[in-house]
């Protein structure tokens, strides 16, 4: 039996695909293979991502380069680098799971120098913390303190050498590399251009710090904690303010919790975690905190009350005296009290 | 190709072609399995590849471990410090290679504090020499752009001045190694190849609040000498720091207490998170260092786990009392 010309041809052509199938089979693989190689475990490897890179895609983070906000007499020095969670702490190692644990959604940063004056430079910050809380959270834990506020913005402070702010979903930070009129002024010209240029959700508010009261609170005092309020995990979404009550500076703090039974739950834990942690239970006198059934305890030589009221875990933290703490608790539960009737 | 085509092909020629084609995919299927890694590329840990950093500290001398100077100026306090310890000659030989391993995290201005301060480590590097180093080399391991931090910080050019030679972290630079008795460092990539070359280690580190460990003083700084993805370390702080202090017996630390951070470490930001405390310590007891150092910070020694795990390693001893400090005040 012999083959014709034309079986032969195509038992050839067959045979030549499947060769030619099999080499581009092997050469994908090694492709897919050699692409999911760590190079960062045999020592550096920079990964943040220039704008104009193939890494920039990481959720758009912000539509503009940051160049584009050197104000005049300064210069960009290089291209805007973006960092995302993964690579977060090659830029600020050590504090990435601060913002990381805040909902950190990118960085971008850019350096802008002096055209008329040697080493005089700033770096501008621009995190994208997903939504204002989280921005709120990472400014208010940082807040320096004794140092003015920028009259112009919501959330906002100076110091000596920088400008920190928070821009609806954004933390910014405009860091000088001296204390410098001339780099303070350049810093608040970047100001108004992320003010006016870097589109946010004006409209975005945090309405829970209108909870507290105002007598006695000290300006700007407000922290929130997004995970983690005082060493506890179970304690997530915090506001905090501190008082000056009776010449005592005192905490207080209250989370929303989505209803009663959760609040009270949380309120139960947090206590258990404070006296497993070497703290002790303590009396009081105060008829509005035993109405409350309220938890007063003694955490090394401070006062720590916990009381629930409607949906909210509340109270006061690490005070040093205890009258105070009471009174400070007094005042908190009593506008808690309001809101929770109201949102009834 | 047309040629062939219109031949008239034998069963035998067919077979043998067919044959052929067979063999060379065989021959490429064979050739791919015989290179398959099944497992994913990982780098060489053969146990007499590792490497182990040299043990480069001096003789203890009793009375002479640690001094602390206070004053305002850094290059004073810094040479009464060495001298009180019995002078950079006790530490530095003639034609001795040092290194010099600074704080040079970030790309972050001097007047931050977040680094080693550049007049500092160029002082550091003139005693090297007056005391007849051959060579003094400066080395860090920064992730991020080292150039940079290096430029930024200032400490580039003052190494640049002082004849100090900079060595940037490049891949090759890079050996594993595995800590005896280490929990975390294992088969892990540290900055070697400067290290390796050098006889005496100087660190020279800023005190500074730190988000994770609580502070960053001379053991946090030997985190500098790590490479690949290190920030999984900062899961388990207290460890790392502690493993750090057993990995890296230095010559000398200087712990620089002049200004401290004393806020939102390790980075800072704004000058108003530093605080002058005007200290300098020096100490070939790491841990001691520490321990002082710490209460610069308004800390206590038992406020930062690491050191106790430390001390339990038997890196140094938390109570620098003990080691009798030469203390003195420079004005």
């Amino acid at each position: 039996m012999s083959s014709s010309p034309g079986a032969a041809k195509r038992i050839e052509s067959a045979i030549s695909i499947c060769v030619i199938i099999t080499l581009f089979l092997i050469g994908l693989a090694i492709l897919i293979r050699q692409s999911d190689a760590d190079m960062s475990r045999f020592g550096i490897e920079t990964t943040a991502a220039d704008l104009s890179g193939a890494g920039a895609d990481i959720g758009a983070p912000i539509a503009t380069a940051l160049e584009a906000f050197a104000p005049s007499g300064f210069e960009a020095i290089g291209q805007t680098q973006i960092y995302t969670e993964g690579n977060l702490y090659e830029k600020i190692d050590g504090k990435a799971d601060f913002y990381t644990d805040a909902g950190f959604a990118s960085l971008s940063t850019q350096r802008f120098v002096s055209k008329s004056t040697e080493n005089l430079w700033m770096e501008l910050y621009v995190y994208d913390m997903g939504g204002i809380r989280n921005a709120f959270s990472v400014y208010s834990r940082q807040r320096r303190p004794d140092v003015p506020t920028l009259p112009d913005v919501q959330f906002g402070y100076e110091t000596a050498n920088a400008l920190y702010f928070v821009h609806g979903k954004y933390y910014i930070e405009l860091v000088g590399s001296a204390e410098s009129d001339e780099l303070m002024d350049g810093a608040t010209k970047v100001k108004k251009k992320i003010r006016t240029s870097l589109a946010v959700d004006h409209d975005a508010q945090i309405a829970e710090l209108a909870i507290f009261a105002p007598e006695n609170l000290i300006p700007d005092s407000f922290k929130l904690y997004i995970s983690d309020t005082f060493g506890f995990a179970g304690l997530t979404n915090t506001f905090a303010g501190r008082y000056e009550i009776d010449g005592q500076i005192v905490t207080a703090f209250f989370s929303k919790r989505a209803g009663a039974q959760e609040a009270r739950n949380i309120a139960q834990a947090y206590h258990s975690f404070l006296l497993d942690s070497g703290c002790t239970d303590k009396a009081t006198n105060n008829q509005t905190l035993r109405n409350l059934d309220a938890e007063v305890i003694d955490s090394y030589g401070t006062t720590e009350i916990i009381f629930v009221i409607g949906p909210f875990v509340a109270g006061v933290h690490e005070a040093d005296n205890q009258r105070a703490a009471e009174k400070l608790a007094e005042i908190l539960a009593s506008k808690l009290s309001e809101v929770a009737e109201k949102n009834r | 190709m047309t040629e062939v085509s219109e031949k008239e092909i034998g069963r035998r020629q067919l077979l043998a072609r067919a044959g052929k084609a067979g063999i060379a995919v065989a021959a490429v299927g064979a050739g791919s399995y015989l290179f398959y890694d099944p497992s994913a590329p990982t780098p060489v840990q053969d146990a007499e590849r590792l490497v182990t950093l040299p043990d480069f500290s001096v003789p203890a001398e009793t009375g002479r471990t640690m001094s602390v100077v206070t004053g305002p100026d850094r290059i004073r306090t810094v040479d009464k410090a060495i001298e009180l310890l019995g002078g950079v000659e006790r530490f530095i030989k003639s034609s001795e290679t040092v290194a010099i391993k600074p704080n040079v995290a970030f790309a972050s201005p001097p007047a931050l504090g977040a680094t080693a301060n550049p007049e500092l480590v160029a002082e550091v590097v003139r005693l090297c020499y007056r005391a007849g180093a051959g060579k003094v080399i400066i080395a860090d391991n920064p992730i991020n752009d080292a150039a940079s931090c290096f430029a930024l910080s200032g400490i580039g050019a003052a190494a640049a001045r002082t004849g100090a030679e900079v060595v940037l972290p490049t891949d090759s630079m890079f050996k594993y190694t595995t800590l005896d008795g280490g929990k975390l460092i294992r088969d892990w990539p540290v900055f070697f190849a400067p290290f390796i070359k050098a006889d005496k280690l100087i660190g020279i580190a800023p005190i500074k609040d730190h988000q994770r460990a609580g502070a960053s003083m001379t053991m946090k700084n030997w985190y500098g000498l790590l490479g690949g993805r290190r920030n999984i370390f900062h899961q388990d702080i207290n460890t790392i720091i502690a493993e750090l202090s057993m990995m890296v017996k230095p010559t000398l630390v200087i712990l620089d207490g002049t200004e401290v951070m004393m806020t939102n470490g390790p980075t800072g930001g704004s000058v108003s998170d530093l605080r002058r405390a005007d200290t300098m310590i020096a100490s070939c007891d790491q841990v001691a260092a520490d321990a002082y150092g710490c209460t610069l910070l308004g800390l206590k020694p038992s406020d930062l786990p690491y050191l106790a795990k430390a001390q339990q390693a038997g890196s140094g001893t938390i109570d620098y009392e003990s080691l009798k400090p030469k203390l003195t005040t420079i004005s």
